[in-house]
């Protein structure tokens, strides 16, 4: 291997890289310092030391925050278990089958900010759930879905994990397709019948997917910030019940002015996710190189 | 499809239709679930002032249809601004961030160089990095340095290169046969052109892939450019169907047409190129 060194390779690397710089490792080498720092971004940082994390660590809407966003990971086995069935479901050879392929996907294209705000249509006290329900019987008088706390995180959960279904069953689905057809037949003939089938012989195959949606959805899920913003009207919620932690941090930062405290925030939202990635990259590497 | 073989014995015909039908009862449900919600926005949207939103049993007709609300609706907002918006910045951040990772992905899958594998754990390490993490000295950069706050440019330039598409299209640059490039090199032509006329055709289903993700994902995005926007004529779809729920907040008939308008472009957009997203999804997932 000859190592000519060229100047070629850097300089198709340097535009990227250089953005990457300025709005990546710039902004966290920033979002250190700033952690340390009394800011409210209109006057410049003032050196306070530990002061934010020592606050961080009283906080109790912090503590919220984090475990709210640890709940919030649920949403990560419902969307596998969830797609994977429905992949199942829409990988058979029906006709028209395509046709609900796309009915699927069409809450991924909307976006969750349209989503969010068809949803509130739907949990208004007088919308049409309350009306349903209240219709079939089951319910005596309206509820506030969107104003009682107990709810706040679950419609969350809920509006995370339907937004993504459609994605994630179009990622199965190509999983399960690249799956070779004699193994199927090797299984029929071994007298497996059709749930076995899938349990030793799909499930095996989806491994590199099921990988890439756990990574992807629990990062999503511990970065959620526009479902919680759209269905408590930019508030978090009564008594704090829809604040994670991107939105505590968005609320601190941009809300209340406290840049410095917001980035201590960050701070610990970093140290989360990266300890969560670490084993998981791995896996993602993997799945990458060996392709 | 394996299933069905096990059917092919006599009187299967008749089992496999009702099996069918049961199948076509789980895909209708489940497509229920996912068109619903958007079903009522969009015959919320059509009702006049007579027709009840809220109603025991549900209306869910409009008797006294209109095009009011929308008329509304556009006639308080910027409406067509909110397109014009988005559409220039995801046509732009599309091209030129296509342009600047698919420069980056070649050299990382084709080139040895010193510092090859520095950079890429840089840029595997910066994936993880949660993106509004960055949103507090970008917004400082935004204001202070690049003076682009309340501007399109504001939304442009963080997503001019993306990890995520480097790495995409690194997959796509390695599965090209170095044969194709080293013919091209004894021939004498540069880096940039092989890169160019040679190389980028060959990965072109990998470039669409990117391209309508990062579209999709530019369409969509709010977090940054509701930090960024502020007056109403420089605002993209999503920030402002938020300023219109803000503004339509008694008027549900008015905030569900805004919804309507906002996602009819888009789906649109995605039934005319359905095969492109779900055979793109693939290759999505193997990089």
């Amino acid at each position: 291997m000859t190592r000519k060194l060229s100047l070629t390779p850097y300089l198709f690397l340097a535009p990227a890289l250089l953005v990457i710089a300025v709005f990546v490792l710039y902004p966290i080498v920033a979002v250190v310092y700033y952690s340390f720092t009394d800011y409210n971004i209109v006057t410049p940082p003032e050196w306070i030391g530990l002061k934010n994390y020592q606050q961080l660590v009283q906080d109790p809407i912090f503590w919220q925050a984090l475990r709210h966003s640890f709940t919030y990971l649920l949403v990560t086995p419902t969307l596998i278990v969830l797609c994977i069935l429905l992949a199942i479901v829409v990988n058979r050879k029906l006709p028209g089958i395509n046709v609900f392929r796309a009915l699927y996907y069409i809450p991924v294209i909307s976006g969750s900010i349209a989503v969010g705000i068809a949803w509130r249509l739907l949990l208004e006290t007088n919308g049409l759930l309350n009306s349903v329900l209240i219709w079939l019987g089951i319910l005596q008088d309206p509820i506030q879905w969107l104003a009682e706390p107990a709810f706040t995180l679950p419609i969350a959960m809920l509006l995370t994990t339907w937004l993504g279904l459609g994605y994630y069953m179009m990622v199965f689905l190509a999983g399960l397709q690249n799956i070779p057809e004699e193994l199927y037949d090797a299984a029929l003939m071994d007298g497996c019948n059709a749930w076995q089938k899938h349990w030793y012989i799909s499930l095996p195959g989806l491994r590199p997917q099921i990988t890439f949606v756990a990574v992807i959805s629990s990062l999503a899920a511990l970065e959620v910030f526009n479902e919680v913003f759209i269905l408590t009207g930019g508030l978090g919620g009564i008594l704090n019940s829809g604040v994670t932690m991107v939105f505590y941090l968005w609320r601190q930062a941009f809300r209340l002015q406290h840049a410095g405290y917001a980035s201590a925030v960050a701070m610990a939202l970093l140290a989360i996710t990266l300890a969560f990635s670490i084993v998981n990259i791995r896996y993602l590497e993997r799945g990458t190189e060996a392709d | 499809m394996a299933p069905a073989k096990t059917l092919t014995l006599p009187g299967g015909a008749a089992r496999r239709l009702l099996e069918n039908f049961f199948w076509y009862v789980v895909l209708c449900l489940v497509a229920s679930v996912t068109v619903v919600p958007f079903l009522w926005v969009l015959l919320t949207s059509l009702k006049g002032p007579h027709d009840a939103i809220y109603a025991v049993p549900p209306q869910f007709i409009p008797h006294d249809p209109t095009w009011a609300n929308f008329i509304r609706v556009w006639n308080q907002l910027p409406v067509g601004y909110f397109f014009l918006n988005s559409i220039l910045v995801a046509v732009s951040t599309v091209v030129l961030n296509l342009l600047f990772t698919s420069l980056a992905a070649y050299p990382l899958a084709k080139m040895k160089f010193r510092g090859r594998d520095v950079i890429f754990y840089l840029l595997l390490a910066t994936f993880i990095v949660p993106p509004q993490l960055t949103s507090i000295p970008s917004f400082v950069l935004a204001v202070n340095v690049f003076h682009y706050y309340d501007t399109l440019l504001a939304l442009i330039f963080p997503s001019l290169a993306t990890v995520f598409n480097i790495f995409l299209l690194r997959q796509a640059f390695k599965t090209v046969p170095n044969d194709l490039i080293d013919a091209a090199k004894i021939d004498g032509a540069s880096e940039l052109r092989i890169w160019w006329n040679i190389v980028m055709p060959v990965i072109r289903p990998s470039l669409a892939t990117a391209a309508i993700f990062t579209f999709v994902n530019s369409w969509n995005d709010f977090f940054w450019p509701s930090l960024m926007l502020h007056t109403r004529e420089n605002m993209t779809l999503p920030v402002g169907l938020v300023a219109l729920q803000g503004m339509f907040a008694s008027d549900l008939r008015g905030v569900a047409a805004g919804v309507v308008m906002t996602v009819i472009p888009i789906l649109i957009f995605f039934v005319a190129l359905q095969r492109q997203f779900i055979r793109g999804l693939s290759g999505a997932v193997k990089g």
